[in-house]
């Protein structure tokens, strides 16, 4: 999914060492959604419908399709709650989860379905 | 059953309910004196791989769930918020102050900072006063009546530090059996800023083999201690050294998966024994003595739901005192950002504390401890210790992550607790666990003086890393709430008075004299440390006086 795709990379951006969805987050999110917060996936999926609408009424183009500088500036809004389109469920509770996820889906133990190869252990020193 | 189950069901010299920091003591000592004893735990004997690894799911950070019980489904308690706000809270939830329920209860997967409480933790209303709204009060027992059982925890179990480097604030008679662990890069540093300060400092204390101890292994140095289980069983908890040796003389009958229901009294309102669960089949043991080592949550509670007609309140509850002043201790903490690298990744990483804060802060009440702390996996590093103004996401907080990871110095430590009558266990009749018996209700908050000296605290931690060389430094402390958690203490306190304490010196339940509670439920005050090392020092005492007694 793209939009997924583009949001995680915006969350972690890739560097020399992997962004989000080259680390496997995607992989943890659609496994995390189906067991512990599989009662959350329909409001994730809604978030993320969101994501998308506020992008078009932003800027008229997908997500995926937005500048970098776009794209931070349509998450920073829904973080904060500024929204332009009509969200059923709250940005910001939205956006804390993406976050956590996302991160969750990059720092946590490869054997969590994420962290690919353990990339982002060596990335810290955790692992050397 | 047979005939002879039912024979030995009959006639126990006790009944001991849980195996934590304090049951399994008691087990060992009653059963070594030749009593014979039922100890009945609520969770499992968990292996190491039963307890595992997950970094999201584990008694340090608990995402999703935790791993050394209970289950998550059917042990609901219901939480009451300082706005007066009730939730039905699940175990993993911060707010069920859980600990963890297994073989070893708490033990099997703690820190295990070996702390003897400081002598003025005993007197702490006679030294400060007493604060308006607080029942802030002394111990019927000195630090000198504790300090020989202090010692044979350290040496039964197995703890590592170096006595001489706390001898002028917590004098000893015997230094540990083990040496203390070795010193880090962050030790090094937190160790020169506290020469420039005049700060006292120390090992850590841990009840860790340091090197091999008792028969078992010497600690591997692994990165994953606090919170888990270790790979080598060198992390001395009761179910790996007390509780094997109580099995061992025969005398001891263990019951995991066993859920302690009611403690049954007699026509004449006698205590006669225990009525538990082993899954849905309920059962009845008999015994001349019931111990109560369930932790200050559960014991409470126990207590609370064991009501008859001749005790309508509950056992011990006469004067409304059975979960009151539940404890434990705010932690307040502080990071920074070190000039280099101090990560060397060796386990547990807790090493240096300073005890110079304890007590004699000037305009505050006691104090508390600081330590650097247990390496965190990157996951518990992200939730817990960035910058508050750092960006949550974003380029800017992966190169925080990938900068600073191996560079952020982090001390922490307990506060002493001022308590409150007002932060209580009871029990509510309308929500029920698995076996349908009332959960524990947690409601009130620490005493506002304990968050005055939380906040001294949290001000001594960033000046340590200041001094400590670092550029950047940011804290954190909780705020008015309730203190209980891993530490909790406090709902059974002991006393002279039967009209402000749940039981005397002993643990002995003021109203009835073959029932005890033993273990953090006893502690008047918590101290500004991690009390388990003090739950095993009473339980040592107690049972001697059972032993004696049975």
């Amino acid at each position: 999914m793209n939009t997924l795709r583009a949001v995680v990379d915006c969350l972690i951006p890739p560097d020399d060492f992997p962004g989000a969805y080259d680390a496997g987050v995607c992989d943890y999110l659609e496994r995390i959604f189906q067991t512990d917060l599989a009662a959350q996936s329909q409001f994730f999926l809604a978030g993320l419908d969101g994501i998308e609408a506020e992008a078009l009424a932003r800027f008229n183009k997908p997500f995926a399709n937005l500048t970098p500088d776009q794209q931070v500036s349509t998450l920073a809004a829904i973080e904060s709650g500024d929204v332009k389109t009509s969200w059923p469920i709250s940005p910001s509770l939205f956006f804390e989860m993406l976050v956590n996820t996302t991160a969750e889906g990059y720092y946590s133990d490869p054997q969590q379905g994420g962290n690919r190869d353990g990339r982002s252990w060596v990335m810290t020193g955790f692992e050397s | 059953m047979g005939n002879d189950g039912l024979r030995i069901m009959n006639n126990f010299d006790a009944i001991i309910i849980g195996t934590g920091a304090a049951g399994g003591i008691v087990a060992c000592v009653l059963a070594e004196a030749g009593k014979h004893v039922l100890l009945l735990e609520r969770g499992a004997a968990l292996t190491f791989a039963d307890v595992g690894r997950d970094d999201l799911r584990n008694q340090r950070l608990a995402v999703y769930g935790h791993n050394a019980g209970p289950d998550i489904t059917g042990n609901p308690r219901v939480f009451v918020d300082p706005q007066g706000r009730s939730r039905i809270v699940r175990p993993y939830e911060l707010d069920y102050h859980n600990n963890a329920a297994c073989l070893g209860g708490g033990t099997r997967v703690y820190g295990a900072q070996a702390w003897r409480f400081h002598p003025n933790d005993f007197r702490m209303a006679s030294k400060y006063g007493v604060p308006e709204g607080s029942s802030l009060a002394d111990w019927p027992i000195s630090y000198e009546t504790l300090e020989p059982f202090y010692e044979r925890a350290e040496w039964e179990l197995g703890a590592a530090g170096d006595g001489a480097s706390i001898q002028s604030e917590i004098p000893r008679k015997r230094n540990y059996p083990l040496p203390p662990v070795p010193p880090s890069p962050q030790t090094v540093a937190l160790q020169t800023a506290a020469r420039q300060l005049n700060w006292l400092t120390s090992p850590v204390p841990l009840l860790i083999n340091t090197e091999g101890y008792a028969g078992r292994a010497a600690c591997i140095e692994c990165k994953y201690c606090v919170g888990f289980a270790c790979p080598t069983d060198a992390k001395n908890g009761t179910q790996n050294t007390v509780i094997p040796r109580a099995l061992a003389t025969g005398n001891c009958h263990l019951k995991t998966s066993a859920f302690a229901e009611k403690i049954e009294t007699d026509n004449r309102g006698i205590v006669s024994g225990v009525s538990y669960f082993v899954d849905s089949r309920r059962e009845t043991a008999r015994s001349k003595i019931v111990i109560v080592s369930a932790g200050a949550i559960e014991s409470a509670r126990l207590l609370l739901n064991s009501h008859s007609s001749l005790h309508p309140a509950g056992l011990g509850n006469e004067h409304d005192q059975v979960g009151r002043n539940l404890q434990g201790h705010l932690y307040p903490r502080a990071y920074g950002i070190a000039p280099g690298r101090v990560f060397n990744g060796i386990g547990p990483g807790v090493t240096i504390a300073t005890i110079q804060f304890n007590h004699d802060n000037p305009g505050i009440i006691g104090g508390g401890m600081l330590a650097d702390d247990f390496i965190k996996p990157p996951i518990d590093f992200w939730y817990d210790s960035l910058p508050p103004e750092l960006p949550r996401w974003g380029i800017e907080n992966k190169s925080f992550m990938r900068e600073n990871y191996t560079r952020v110095m982090h001390v922490r430590g307990p506060v002493q607790d001022i308590p409150n009558p007002e932060g209580r266990v009871t029990v509510h009749n309308a929500v029920r666990d698995k076996w349908g018996i009332p959960v524990a209700r947690l409601s009130g908050t620490t005493h506002p003086a304990t968050v005055e000296t939380a906040e001294f605290m949290r001000e001594r931690g960033e000046e340590w890393l200041r001094a400590s060389g670092c550029e950047k430094v940011w804290s954190a402390q909780p705020g008015l709430i309730l203190s209980g958690r891993q530490h909790q203490a406090g709902t059974c306190r002991m006393g002279n008075d039967p009209r402000s304490s749940v039981t005397d010196e002993w643990g002995r339940v003021h109203s009835h004299d073959n029932l005890f509670v033993v273990d953090g439920s006893l502690h008047v005050t918590n101290g500004g440390f991690n009390p388990v090392l003090t739950i095993m020092a009473l339980a040592y005492r107690s049972a001697e006086y059972i032993a004696q007694r049975v």
